[in-house]
């Protein structure tokens, strides 16, 4: 059964004009790490609320179309009963505090008080999550007195504390520093190594393009491209959309007609692919490759 | 809809989030304005906007949790006026849902009405359980106003309203601005915010 | 989180580990007994005295009493210098001070109105003082608060640093663009929108987010919630409850019955 099946998704929020999602379909098998990427305002977010069930259901607004995750359709639960098995992290570290706990140990418990667990399972479930995301020495400290990093991974924490089948992240690094964000992105890693489902929408093209299965864009809430991140991050559809190229893929397309970039091979998508086919190209300028 | 229905719908989680910053901002405006040194508090100023979005009951119990938390965790003399709070975010979602908080001059009418129903319960307040003063600056004019012969009655009531006219009327005028101000689709996620912006 | 902004000290006293709604039985039992109760000064004095012994045995009195002291002492000046030389029913002037005579009626309604005060304060700190907040708001809602009830409870004595914090950058910021928060009153007036209108925005934004990560943590979840604390009760703190309860209505029973009797 596919992880998550999205089939003519449509939703328009109330008193917008136009739809935020128009026409989406993809399937998702399990333990598959899709990307999503877009220009601001082409549909990430909504696409993320939708996936996580909290559109329409929060929103309200018209939704036309089926979101089905785990099997489970998105408009006849409730968030709430939603809640254990799709976990949502959002951008600001800070907002996603419940604001209720003293301690990152109770704030991660949080969750798992509200979904029913027994006391006793508690511990165990949290201090291994705790470990996962690196803050278990951090667990008697305030979570108000932590970095915007270390907010996030809590964040991280006390979603994946529920062990949600389905994780989606929406943008989660946009406002942490080059570390903060590394550490969120090997969470992630680690998670989809376990088995977990994630869908991430980011504007850090250059992880999705090396770790991810698949990358879907979106462009004014349609799907313009969905496949590998090689195919995908080559299109010139993603320059039309606003989106933009990756750098290593830029200098690629722009060496390529001076013969700096062997003709054979696909425009790279990562710095590896980068090196290898620039470093190819110079050894024909050489005449070193016999393969040429 | 029936009540039961309506207080469901009144206090979803989003209403309830709401609630929670509406009183730290009860509290922290009350801080920082009292700074100012001013006429005003600005310590309801989270109650009534709770009341316009969310309506009258989410408005009282704004200022009801306000006080008593406040007291908690401060200053247990505010706890006492808990049911002053609460008046003030009835009376703003009742005028709100009434039509009275549409145009600017309305607010400020709706501002007065909410002075003198909180009049009505804080005046027995201040005098049965705190003598009629209570260690502020409007305490100066109780004791004018005895000193001229009046009784402790009529004496905090005079001071009660003029101590709150200018603030009430202020928070009113505030609280509508900002409704007014604020994006559509914010405040299209609450039902009630639609007799202020229509 | 900032000690300036609460009222608990964390220790290890019977009070400490007494369960949440004995204390506040006491509490209010306490300030039922404090204003509706008969004997005027003497129902004021006791459950005041009884507030300070039961917090000298945990260790606590001293911390109560400079608490009480802070909170009541300007009060307590005002309400003997307006009472003493004010108030209408006085008659038998102590001192003269000009036009001004002190009165004794007004001293002892002002000592009166202190001493209740006074006790109920003490009362209130018994609970404030050792309960942690979260604990209480658990214990309200074990006991059947409204779950929605006990976050609202809960949160804001969290947000509250957070929001906090955040008014003293925006003031900062506003600062540094020439906003002057002295001067006349005009002045000041002018500084109170650049300064109240940043946070009510930035705070209100934040709060869909906020009731979003609510959700994804199942707080609206249709199931009953467990606890990772544990709060300890014991059938005697349940009977004590009760008779804190019983004797409160009693005594306020036979005060109401003596107004309304002492009237004819």
């Amino acid at each position: 059964m596919p992880a998550i099946e999205v089939s003519s998704l449509t939703y328009t929020y109330p008193g917008a004009r136009a739809p935020a999602l128009q026409g989406i379909t993809f399937q998702v098998e399990p333990g598959q790490l899709i990307g999503v990427v877009g220009a601001n305002g082409a549909g990430k977010s909504s696409l993320c609320l939708a996936l996580a069930g909290l559109i329409p259901a929060l929103f309200h607004g018209q939704m036309q179309g089926t979101v089905k995750v785990c099997g489970l359709d998105t408009r006849l639960h409730t968030p709430g009963q939603l809640a254990g098995k799709i976990g949502l992290v959002l951008q600001n570290p800070a907002s996603q505090l419940s604001g209720m706990r003293y301690t990152v140990y109770e704030e991660t418990a949080f969750g798992l008080e509200n979904l029913g667990v027994p006391r006793s399972e508690m511990p165990a479930r949290i201090e291994r999550v705790l470990q996962q995301v690196g803050l278990a020495a951090l667990g008697e400290r305030s979570p108000y007195t932590l970095s915007g990093g270390q907010q996030q991974r809590l964040a991280l924490a006390s979603v994946l504390v529920l062990e949600p089948a389905v994780l989606i992240l929406d943008e989660p690094t946009t406002m942490l520093d080059p570390q903060g964000s590394q550490a969120v992105f090997k969470i992630i890693r680690e998670a989809v190594e376990a088995g977990t489902t994630v869908i991430l929408a980011e504007h850090h093209l250059e992880w999705i393009a090396r770790y991810a299965d698949r990358v879907i864009a979106l462009a004014g809430g349609e799907v313009i491209l969905d496949g590998l991140p090689e195919e995908v991050f080559s299109s010139p559809l993603l320059l039309e959309a606003g989106i933009g190229w990756l750098r290593c893929t830029v200098a690629a397309q722009q060496a390529s007609p001076l013969g700096l970039w062997p003709a054979s091979m696909p425009l790279p998508v990562t710095i590896d692919a980068a090196a290898a086919g620039f470093s190819k190209a110079a050894r024909k300028l050489r005449d070193v490759d016999p393969d040429q | 809809m029936s009540l039961k229905e309506q207080l469901k719908q009144d206090f979803s989680t989003l209403t309830l989030a709401l609630i929670a910053v509406a009183i730290v901002l009860n509290i922290v405006l009350g801080q920082t304005v009292s700074l100012l040194k001013l006429p005003i508090f600005l310590d309801s100023i989270g109650t009534v906007l709770v009341a316009l979005l969310a309506g009258p009951w989410a408005g009282a119990l704004t200022g009801l949790l306000t006080n008593l938390i406040w007291g908690l965790i401060s200053d247990p003399v505010a706890a006492a006026f808990a049911p002053v709070a609460l008046v003030i975010g009835l009376v703003a979602g009742l005028c709100a849902k009434y039509g009275l908080f549409k145009q600017w001059w309305q607010a400020i009418l709706s501002g007065v009405i909410i002075t003198l129903a909180l009049s009505i319960i804080a005046i027995p307040i201040r005098v049965y359980m705190f003598g009629g003063v209570t260690g502020s600056g409007a305490d100066f004019i109780t004791a004018y106003l005895l000193a001229t012969g009046k009784d402790l009655f009529s004496a905090v009531i005079i001071t009660v309203i003029t101590d709150n006219l200018i603030d009430k009327v202020a928070t009113a005028l505030l609280a509508w601005a900002i409704v007014k101000g604020l994006p559509r689709r914010f405040t299209a996620r609450f039902q009630r915010s639609s007799s202020v912006i229509g | 989180m900032s000690t300036h902004f609460s009222l608990y000290q964390p220790g290890s006293s019977y009070l400490h580990r007494l369960h949440p709604l004995t204390k506040l039985t006491f509490s209010l039992a306490a300030a039922v007994v404090v204003f509706g109760g008969p004997g005027g000064w003497l129902a004021a004095l006791f459950p005041g005295l009884l507030a300070m012994l039961l917090l000298w045995r945990a260790g606590l009195a001293w911390r109560a009493a400079l608490t009480i002291f802070r909170l009541l002492a300007l009060l307590t000046v005002v309400l003997f210098l307006v009472h003493g030389f004010l108030n209408p029913h006085n008659k038998s002037i102590l001192l003269s001070l000009g036009p001004f005579g002190l009165g004794q009626e007004g001293l002892a309604y002002a000592a009166l109105v202190a001493l209740r005060l006074a006790a109920t304060l003490a009362a209130s700190l018994l609970l404030t003082v050792s309960t942690q907040p979260a604990h209480l708001v658990q214990a309200l809602a074990e006991a059947g608060l409204p779950y929605g009830l006990a976050y609202l409870l809960g949160s804001p004595l969290l947000l509250l640093p957070q929001i906090a914090g955040r008014v003293r950058s925006i003031q900062a910021a506003q600062q540094a663009r020439g906003l002057k928060t002295e001067g006349s009153l005009l002045q000041r007036a002018r500084a109170l929108f650049p300064l109240a209108a940043p946070l009510i925005f930035s705070t209100l934004v934040d709060v869909e987010e906020r009731s979003l990560a609510l959700e994804v943590r199942g707080f609206s979840a249709p199931n009953p919630k467990t606890s990772l604390n544990e709060l300890v009760d014991s059938p005697a703190q349940r009977t004590a409850r009760w008779i804190m309860i019983l004797l409160a209505g009693l005594l306020l029973a036979v005060e109401l019955s003596w107004r309304v009797y002492a009237s004819h």
